[in-house]
């Protein structure tokens, strides 16, 4: 069974890899559509682009459009891979996490709440950003901040275990209530406390492709995390292979 | 019959694995987030080739 920290790291490794490579299927079939419409937004502006790729202050183009969008899937897939594998780590420390639940129970809820810590509420306060969009000029800041985000949900998470540890005596209606109540308000206030985003959304830049694009990343980071909480979840449960290790080991 | 809890708990991370897990956060940083600071010049290579998966993913972009 799964009773070496080896096993569980190759697992997240595999977990990430297949979630990644959905997610990248997504950006294939989804998310390609609104870039390739704000890229057109992009070469519009300069009338000496020759509507490819992602130049910089009008230099030749490094890396041509079909590379960008194999590199992209790639990117999303190492990223996935990556992450599968601190997700396996963190899975393995957090024994108080969901503790009466099983490893797939557990693990399909850490990978819903590591969605909603470094995906969906940094989505909620700085939108995803097709090309086109950004300001060169603001970049660093702006990514300071996303960071921030990113960290600050990442200690809800952490402390919604911490409480629901902590009131474990607690009759169920209550335990879940206050914990969900305690994570509402956290939230609320790293929404409100972040500032709005320094840049403003070109006038050129359609709203329907930004909002296309903005669902399609969200729908990519979902197809991520959550893919690496469910199939880790089924790779690490007994539950899972329990039905095929007869036929798996014949004896003579 | 032993809890799933119990199974987990039998688990021993050894050191190592933190320095894999820093590997998985570094990894990540160069592919969403290398702007030049790492890599020097050819970060501007690495950049322009994971574009689209770093704006897919929503992190901040030019």
């Amino acid at each position: 069974m799964t009773t070496t920290y080896r096993s569980i790291a190759l697992r997240g490794v595999a977990a990430g890899a297949v979630a990644g490579v959905a997610s990248a299927l997504v950006q294939l079939l989804v998310t390609e559509i609104p870039i390739r419409a704000a890229l057109a937004v992009e070469a519009a502006r300069e009338p000496s682009g020759d509507g490819h790729g992602h130049s910089h202050g009008g230099e030749e183009e490094l890396v041509g459009r079909g590379a960008q969008v194999v590199g992209g899937m790639l990117g999303v897939v190492i990223v996935g891979v990556a992450v599968g594998l601190v997700f396996a780590t963190a899975y393995a420390l957090s024994k108080r996490w969901f503790a009466a639940g099983t490893p797939f129970t557990r693990s399909f809820a850490f990978g819903a709440a590591v969605f909603g810590a470094v995906a969906l509420l940094p989505w909620l306060k700085y939108p995803a950003n097709p090309p086109a969009v950004g300001d060169p000029e603001t970049v660093d800041h702006r990514t300071a901040l996303y960071l921030g985000v990113v960290v600050a949900g990442l200690v809800i998470v952490w402390g919604a275990s911490l409480l629901a540890d902590r009131l474990r005596e607690q009759s169920q209606p209550v335990r879940t209530t206050a914990v969900l109540l305690a994570v509402t308000a956290a939230v609320a206030v790293v929404l409100l406390a972040f500032p709005a985003s320094p840049d403003t959304i070109p006038a050129d830049m359609p709203v329907a492709v930004l909002w296309q694009f903005r669902l399609s990343s969200l729908a990519q980071l979902a197809t991520l995390y959550v893919g690496i909480g469910v199939v880790f979840g089924l790779l690490v449960d007994p539950a899972t292979r329990r039905a095929k290790t007869p036929a798996a080991a014949p004896h003579h | 019959m032993t809890s799933p809890a119990a199974s987990l708990s039998a688990v021993r991370v050894p050191k190592w694995a933190f320095a894999v897990s820093l590997l998985g956060l570094i990894v990540t940083y160069l592919v969403l987030q290398e702007n030049g600071l790492a890599l020097g010049a050819s970060s501007e290579l690495l950049h322009e080739f994971f574009h689209d998966g770093r704006h897919a993913l929503g992190v901040p972009c030019h």
